[in-house]
């Protein structure tokens, strides 16, 4: 298990490498000076000429691509990753302030992804054709088609203008945080659980499936214990890069719901052409991405003893 | 830009209003530092957006860009953008580039210390510590005179320091106060928490020394960067008053149950003529054209529809308040469609296939590029400029940019005919922003600096008209000589094509007493804040 873990490690080496040059240059690439931009923002008109000279050699906007580029990856590596030319906050400290809160309402909202989809979707593969199923593919259908902004306002109107049970916007209570999740879940749960069905169906057609049933097992039994473990693995696959997916593009949401959030931090960014803040943003949530996808490579080794062996 | 242009006014011109004095202002508020008000009552909750604060060595917290009133500047900018007293008493100029303000006496601070010099001194020396800002403070510039005095010595000839020294960034702070760890101001509220991102909650200064002071107890600030959450947020009752509705928003505060209410104009929305372009670019350099495109302009269209009535016709791209008496010397041409195209038939532009006007064999077709403030901020102006130039025969082509740095960098390169801008102007000098956009631009200067005055800059008469304004002493000359600027850009060379002033809109529930809203958001006193009960 462990060479398989040291293994998976050394890939992540080249892809972190690749994902900082990419980080660069698109961030580079972007039309507009972030002097001006940040002049602009800070003074609430336009900068004359000195204003933004003098900024732009502040922030060493003069020095070339490949002295910026490598001095900004040398400085990453000691865990330096600039400072924001928007805040003026060192920005590893602006992203380990925010990734707090948008973890407390991604993980709130996979949660209740979860404990929506997995059931249903399970319930509507075995009783396929059924009401569960019918019921559960418009609520799927609902829960795809529907943009996030629009369950957000959708649940505010519901749950803060006409019951007045939480609070519209903030982020000072545990109650803020429901809306929040509740929205982010809704819109994860819908492809889970289409998942969960597809995977389950296939998985009830399969021999063993078969054999269990004749040897007498209870359907129970048979689903929970044969079943699940193998479904849990293109599921497993899909909860990572959905959580990831929260993560980085809970950006709607937070900024309907006033959440002090990392992707209302990274979309102001890109406006100003924040720099540091964009390049800290991709390498740090590329890093988080790695990690995910490190530890969902170690769940299928544990799920599934073969992936471990084979080196799959 | 300006401050290059101001470093090359002449100083012989300048000596000889040396020693003449400035404005001399006679106390507005009277002191009553010292006798403790009676403290109001009530709570008041109020939408705001986003939380826009800085935190490094240019924190502005609790200043700007929401202004709780902790803190104040030594002038006040009017809501028809007049300068009066605030912390400073009185100020003449004593030298051709040296400002004697006199300080007003018996202001404390917050936490008991005295508003004197020292603090002055300090804010002065912070604000050149991070660059010196357009007023072009310098370490050296601000000496101590004696307790109450101080003399301010711009680094270059700043005729206009006073109307720019009451820019809420100019907030003074006691002497060592870093505004990032500790709110501590003369104003008429005082900090109890700051959340960042949450809420802002100040409570009103029993201690206030003016007679403006707080009419509620205490006011939260809550932050929604959503404007339509902040609506939502009136309705559900979270809040008592919402800022800064959008325009498309404002049926629905009615609809809510809630009061709608506009403020003054502080903000335009204007188009500019690149005059100065290359090829694709280059017909607005026909006088013909502009000409004809200012006549086929009909304001009151784009203010019924796509302003829905929130805004009234823009005579200028400055709020017209700003020029004082002045402000009737500068008028946006009238509409004509008939007159604007015998301008451009006269000119050779005449019709051919499809309606669209051509000459020697080229099509009259120009581009409009829109995405400054936002693209959204223009609804559907841009859609609506096409529809009255199309009935001139003026083909238009719209290029939405997704934000400011995108239609930036076209402008900086010429790409463009039409350029479609919204601003405000939150101080009070009357000159700046004409002056950075239209002034004659800097030989071999740099291309994003120099961007406006290549693509806009019609030449010595508007140069001639503002370099005066910049120099004047009075402020009525300056307005006079702001508004022959603006004359010459919109009436003489119809580079800027006025298209309307908007208003600020707010929304207040039933629980809101009164409330004055000003036309400029950063200088908003909520000391007008009153609640029923």
């Amino acid at each position: 298990m462990l060479r398989f873990i040291l293994r998976r490690l050394s890939y992540l080496v080249p892809v972190w490498v690749g994902i900082s040059l990419v980080a660069f240059i698109l961030a580079s690439l972007t039309p507009g000076d972030p002097a001006r931009l940040a002049l602009q923002r800070e003074l609430g008109r336009q900068p004359t000429a000195e204003e933004t000279a003098a900024a732009r050699e502040q922030m060493g906007l003069d020095d070339p691509a490949p002295v910026r580029y490598a001095r900004w990856v040398g400085d990453a590596l000691t865990g330096d990753l600039g400072t924001s030319y928007r805040t003026g906050k060192p920005v590893l400290a602006s992203l380990a302030e925010r990734f707090p809160t948008t973890l407390q309402i991604s993980g709130l909202g996979l949660a209740l992804a979860v404990a929506l989809a997995l059931p249903l979707g399970m319930l509507a593969a075995v009783y396929r054709r059924g009401p569960i199923d019918h019921a559960s593919r418009i609520l799927a259908l609902l829960g795809a088609s529907m943009p996030s902004y629009w369950v957000a306002y959708l649940l505010i109107l519901l749950l803060s203008v006409r019951l007045g049970w939480l609070p519209v916007a903030g982020s000072t209570t545990w109650r803020h945080a429901i809306m929040p999740a509740l929205t982010l879940g809704i819109g994860g749960s819908a492809s889970l659980m289409r998942l969960t069905r597809a995977e389950m169906l296939e998985t009830l057609g399969q021999d063993y499936i078969r054999t269990a049933r004749a040897k007498g097992l209870t359907q129970r039994t048979m689903i929970v214990r044969h079943a699940l473990r193998n479904v849990m693995i293109p599921i497993s696959t899909v909860l990572g890069m959905r959580f990831a997916g929260m993560l980085g593009g809970a950006v709607i949401v937070e900024t309907i719901f006033a959440w002090p959030g990392i992707g209302k931090l990274v979309v102001d960014a890109i406006f100003d052409r924040d720099y540091p803040m964009i390049q800290g943003f991709v390498i740090f949530m590329g890093t988080v991405f790695l990690v995910i996808n490190l530890i969902v490579d170690i769940g299928y080794g544990l799920i599934d003893p073969r992936i471990r062996l084979t080196g799959r | 830009m300006r401050g290059i242009k101001a470093r090359q006014i002449d100083r012989r011109a300048l000596l000889r209003v040396a020693g003449a004095t400035g404005v001399s202002a006679a106390l507005l508020r009277p002191v009553v530092a010292g006798a403790a008000q009676e403290a109001p009552s009530g709570s008041a909750r109020v939408g705001v957006s986003e939380d826009g604060y800085r935190t490094d060595e240019r924190a502005n917290v609790g200043f700007y860009p929401l202004n709780t009133g902790i803190f104040e500047s030594l002038v006040h900018l009017t809501p028809d953008y007049q300068i009066e007293p605030l912390l400073a008493e009185a100020w003449e100029l004593v030298a051709p580039s040296t400002w004697r303000i006199t300080l007003r006496q018996g202001v404390i601070f917050h936490d008991g210390s005295v508003f004197d010099a020292k603090a002055v001194k300090y804010t002065m020396d912070r604000i050149a510590a991070n660059g010196g800002g357009v007023m072009g403070i310098g370490e050296e510039s601000t000496v101590i005179v004696d307790d109450h005095t101080v003399e301010i010595t711009p680094t270059y000839v700043n005729m206009r320091l006073m109307q720019q020294i009451g820019h809420p960034n100019n907030s003074i702070l006691p002497e060592g106060l870093n505004p990032a760890e500790q709110r501590i101001g003369t104003g008429p509220f005082r900090e109890v928490e700051y959340v960042a991102g949450d809420h802002y909650t100040v409570a009103a200064n029993p201690d206030y020394w003016g007679e403006d002071a707080a009419g509620v107890g205490e006011i939260t600030f809550r932050f929604y960067p959503d404007p339509t959450s902040r609506l939502l947020a009136l309705q559900a009752g979270d809040v008592d008053l919402i800022i800064d509705v959008p325009r498309q928003s404002a049926s629905q505060v009615e609809a809510v149950g809630a009061t709608l209410r506009t403020g003054p104009v502080g903000a335009y929305e204007a188009m500019y003529v690149n005059i100065n372009g290359a090829e694709p670019y280059d017909l607005g350099g026909d006088p013909a054209v502009r000409e004809a495109i200012s006549m086929a302009i009909d304001r009151q269209q784009i203010i019924d529809s796509a302003w829905q009535g929130f805004a009234e016709p823009g005579t200028t791209m400055i709020p017209p308040a700003i020029l004082g008496d002045s402000a009737s010397l500068v008028s946006a041409p009238e509409l004509d469609v008939e007159g604007a195209k015998q301008v451009l038939e006269a000119a050779g532009w005449v019709a051919g296939d499809g309606d669209v006007r051509a000459k020697d064999g080229r099509e009259l077709k120009l581009t409009i590029i829109n995405g400054y403030g936002t693209a959204a901020d223009h609804g559907s102006v841009p859609e609506l400029l096409q529809a009255q130039l199309k009935a001139i025969g003026v083909n238009v082509e719209i290029v939405q940019t997704p934000d400011t740095a995108t239609y930036e960098q076209r402008l900086a390169v010429g790409e463009g005919d039409l350029w479609l801008e919204a601003g405000s102007q939150n101080d009070g000098n009357p000159c700046f922003l004409p002056d950075l956009l239209f002034s004659s631009p800097v030989e071999g200067g740099d291309p994003e600096s120099t961007m406006y005055g290549r693509a806009f800059a019609p030449g010595e008469a508007f140069d001639t008209a503002i370099t005066a304004a910049r120099e004047a002493e009075e402020v009525s000359d300056v307005q006079k000589a702001a508004a022959e600027a603006m004359n010459v850009v919109i009436n003489e060379e119809r580079v800027v094509i006025p298209l309307c002033g908007f208003y600020r809109i707010i929304g207040a529930s039933s629980a809101v007493a009164g409330f004055d809203l000003h036309a400029s958001g950063v200088n908003q006193r909520w000391t007008s804040l009153t609640l029923n009960g």
